[in-house]
């Protein structure tokens, strides 16, 4: 009985092996089929010989994210004849040190925070690409030089060097709502944050409830509040008051960025205005907040998430009809244009080869970013990308947010050191929305951060 | 007379704590098996205890567009069925998010585009309008529904690619890494408890100080030294030979305590009759000990089997999360997708998961209980 069940796994695991490389060798768009692709970046891919070689790359995604992006590797693989296998995992942040210290790391690593890239950067962990690379993010990127900013960090020696390139890119400044929901009740989607405002006061006095918002994300509980304050932080200070607080040459306890924390009160410290109150804000999933929109009745008429929380909305939802998104406007009384927060995951070497060197430059072609845009899920600020590859309607609009933003912002809280970004903000934000004061909060913050220098 | 009744008393307190205290202990389980069998949408809005009664839900429907729609005497007509052929009944039903249960059913009404609605109890519904549909109009509605399981969890488990390999690699890490730590153990369990030599004490001290080290305090120091082996033999650093070490390593301390204790408790005039037969050490343990300390080394090897089976630590840091080498608990980790989201997965992977431990379990528990006794009370 037991012999009988064991030589059935291992034909199911034969099974499922040679499933695995079948898939490796089929493309899912056939090279030159479809002319709104740039083929031609394919097809230069295949004068790089790399046969016999092997590559290994790490990085967050799992799931259908893993799948298209193994599509994507796919077309890497069959040019080059490299052997690429991707690996993924969701303790991403702590399994890199753990690799990169040890000696055992894969080629290419996908960063979901550049703070973490720095960190190995400074241990010397990194491998610093070349000025060719350097020249064609900063020609090819809408807002080229920042994406260079952004990826360029101190080595162990204190120099500044250059170390990755951004390959698809998560758009911060939301907001969802149900146009049909906004129909029954006559409401409008505002265009300022004066206008969100008095929505927001006017589904109060309607009886509604005008936000959803939940910060609960198990051991990370508190981003959610963080993406908030930052995207108040860009609308209500110039953007360089953004960077010096990116970089604490601005304190966390100055009154400026207290004033963001209270702009964020405005909205999350009003019983009125979120669902279950205050004190389910901290206490809602993250995943779970933007349920409430689909709700019968309507749990809340609108949820600020970034780009990719339709994945946690119901089954049956459907983008562009149930549900749609408005940017989240900045003030008119404020002259600020209009700011964009987003955020990006980051490749780079972590283990020198011929083979990643080739995978870096594949990764910042048009075609790369095409392929997975035309897959779902994905949004690319690669000017060489031909937006109308983009999967559905959504996605192209927050292309072309992204593609158009005055001033883009990356996550301040994925930048900053990871006690703080990923530590000491995301517990105050929970303590604030608990009920203590904005004040009392960032001091505590800055606390931590004068403790780290 | 009295004191059997007091018995009596007893007896009944007893077997009703028993009886509670079986409850307590089977109700996470039943819930997870419950909640293994829900469908994945009701999980995230109710509890698995609402499961098994029929309950109240109010529902979004939004009907098919233009597309099914059908001319009618100049009108476009959408017909349908709001449960879509599921069993239950409308309770109420309404046109606008603002009042979704402002009528009974078997009334008609109209919205404010002038598009008119009839629904019924038994969820048939008919849409008409003057217009051709430009899309789907929303129907909310009211309706008791009575529980509904379905497998779906499960065979999303199932079907996963790469589950069957993640079972061989999981069977490939555990029972060498099983093996080979009871092996080395009962050697030095013998030799601790009744080979006299010098410094026997201070390494028996040593083995329990080692139980203390958190062995996520050696992740890093241990991998450096993989890859730096590696390197001088040409091999990669992670692989199932590093993994079975670094799991005899970790599981080493524990082993040899548990069975040292044993050991040492066995009679000792047997072993000194042996030895005055002529036996050598080797014979002794292998004729004497061995046999005798049987449940000690079984309960130890459920012990090792159990939390080597689901470890995902050690795994991911010596084995790596590539497709080929990727352990069960890895393969059900990444089913949950990069954000955590699709968690209804962990409920029926728990119970697939757990197959394999019940057998070792159940083939083994029998030992286990003498085993764990003899180990501490001697």
């Amino acid at each position: 009985m037991k012999k009988s069940t064991l030589s059935m796994l291992i034909a199911l695991s034969l099974a499922s092996t040679t499933n695995t490389w079948a898939n490796q060798d089929e493309l899912i768009f056939k090279p030159g089929a479809d002319t709104r692709f740039n083929w031609a970046s394919f097809e230069q891919l295949k004068a790089v010989d790399l046969s016999g070689q092997e590559l290994t790359v790490f990085g967050p995604w799992l799931g259908s994210e893993k799948e298209r992006f193994d599509n994507v590797i796919a077309y890497f693989a069959q040019a080059t004849g490299a052997k690429v296998s991707y690996a993924g995992s969701d303790s991403f942040e702590q399994q890199i040190v753990i690799d990169a210290q040890a000696g055992s790391a894969p080629n290419i690593s996908i960063f979901p925070q550049p703070g973490l890239a720095a960190d190995l950067a400074a241990k010397g962990l990194l491998t610093p690409l070349d000025a060719e690379d350097e020249a064609a993010v900063k020609k090819d990127y809408a807002a080229g030089q920042s994406w260079v900013d952004l990826a360029t960090f101190k080595d162990q020696d204190g120099n500044n060097e250059f170390y990755g390139v951004f390959y698809r890119a998560d758009l911060k400044s939301l907001v969802w709502y149900s146009p049909d929901n906004f129909y029954d009740a006559g409401y409008d989607v505002p265009e300022t944050m004066e206008d969100l405002k008095a929505l927001t006061e006017q589904i109060a006095a309607d009886g509604g409830t005008p936000w959803c918002i939940g910060l609960g994300s198990g051991a990370a509980t508190g981003w959610p509040a963080t993406d908030w304050v930052e995207d108040l932080m860009l609308r209500t200070q110039p953007a360089d008051v953004y960077d010096q607080w990116v970089k604490n040459e601005v304190k966390f306890d100055d009154p400026r960025v207290v004033g963001a924390i209270e702009e964020f009160g405005w909205f999350a410290h009003n019983d009125a205005f979120v669902d279950g109150g205050i004190k389910a804000v901290a206490a809602t999933d993250f995943r779970d907040s933007p349920k409430g929109l689909f709700a019968s009745p309507p749990k809340c008429y609108m949820h600020r998430q970034a780009s990719f929380v339709p994945a946690f909305f119901p089954d049956e939802i459907e983008l562009g009809i149930d549900a749609d998104f408005f940017y989240f406007p900045s003030y008119a009384s404020k002259d600020l244009g209009n700011p964009v927060l987003g955020a990006g995951t980051l490749v780079s070497i972590t283990n020198d080869s011929e083979a990643a060197r080739e995978f870096i430059d594949f990764m910042r072609s048009p075609i790369a970013h095409e392929l997975w845009m035309a897959q779902k899920g994905f949004l690319s600020a690669h000017l060489g990308a031909n937006p109308e590859l983009y999967a559905t309607e959504t996605a192209k609009k927050q292309g072309e947010i992204l593609r158009y933003a005055t001033t883009f912002r990356f996550d301040a809280s994925d930048l900053m050191p990871g006690k703080i970004g990923a530590g000491a903000f995301w517990t105050g934000m929970v303590n604030y929305s608990n009920g203590d004061s904005a004040e009392a909060v960032a001091q505590e913050i800055q606390k931590t951060w004068d403790a780290l220098k | 007379m009295v004191t059997s009744k007091k018995g009596s008393a007893l007896t009944m307190v007893v077997h009703a704590t028993v009886l509670f205290l079986v409850i307590m202990w089977t109700i996470p389980t039943a819930g997870l098996f419950i909640s293994s069998i829900r469908d994945k949408d009701q999980l995230s809005v109710s509890g698995w205890w609402t499961a098994l009664s029929s309950s109240e839900q109010k529902i979004v429907y939004r009907t098919p567009d233009a597309d099914s729609e059908i001319q009618e005497n100049g009108l476009y007509v959408l017909r349908g069925n709001l449960l879509e052929g599921g069993s239950g009944k409308v309770v109420k039903f309404g046109i606008s998010s603002l009042k979704p249960e402002a009528f009974e059913p078997g009334t008609e009404t109209q919205d404010r585009r002038d598009v008119t609605f009839k629904i019924m109890a038994n969820g048939d519904y008919e849409v008409t309008s003057e217009k051709s549909f430009r899309r789907g109009v929303r129907i909310f509605y009211t309706a008791e529904v009575p529980p509904r399981f379905t497998l779906d969890n499960y065979r999303t488990v199932l079907n996963s690619e790469g589950l069957g390999q993640s079972f061989i690699n999981s069977l490939t890490v555990t029972i060498p890494a099983t093996v080979i730590p009871i092996l080395i153990a009962a050697f030095a369990a013998y030799a601790l408890a009744w080979m006299k030599f010098p410094g026997r004490a201070l390494l028996i001290a040593g083995v329990v100080g080692l139980l203390v080290v958190p062995l996520q305090m050696s992740l890093i120091p241990l991998l450096t030294a993989y890859s730096k082996i590696g390197a001088i033999f040409g091999i990669e650093a992670k692989g199932y030979v590093g993994i079975w070490l670094a799991h005899t390593g970790f599981g080493l301390p524990l082993a040899i305590y548990l069975l040292r204790n044993y050991i040492s408790g066995l009679p000792g005039e047997i072993i000194e009759s042996a030895r005055v037969d002529g036996a050598s050490d080797f014979v002794i343990f292998r004729k004497i000990i061995l046999p005798l300390s049987f449940p000690a080394l079984a309960s130890f090897a459920i012990f090792q089997f159990l939390w080597v089976w689901n470890d995902l630590l050690i795994a991911t840091v010596f084995l790596g999360n590539t497709e080929e080498s990727l352990v069960l608990t890895g393969r059900l980790r990444e089913l949950l997708g990069s954000r955590g989201g699709n968690w209804e997965i962990l409920t029926a992977s728990a119970f697939i998961t757990i197959i394999i431990p019940l057998m070792v379990f159940f083939g083994l528990q029998r030992y286990l209980v003498r085993g764990l006794l003899a180990g501490s009370v001697k």
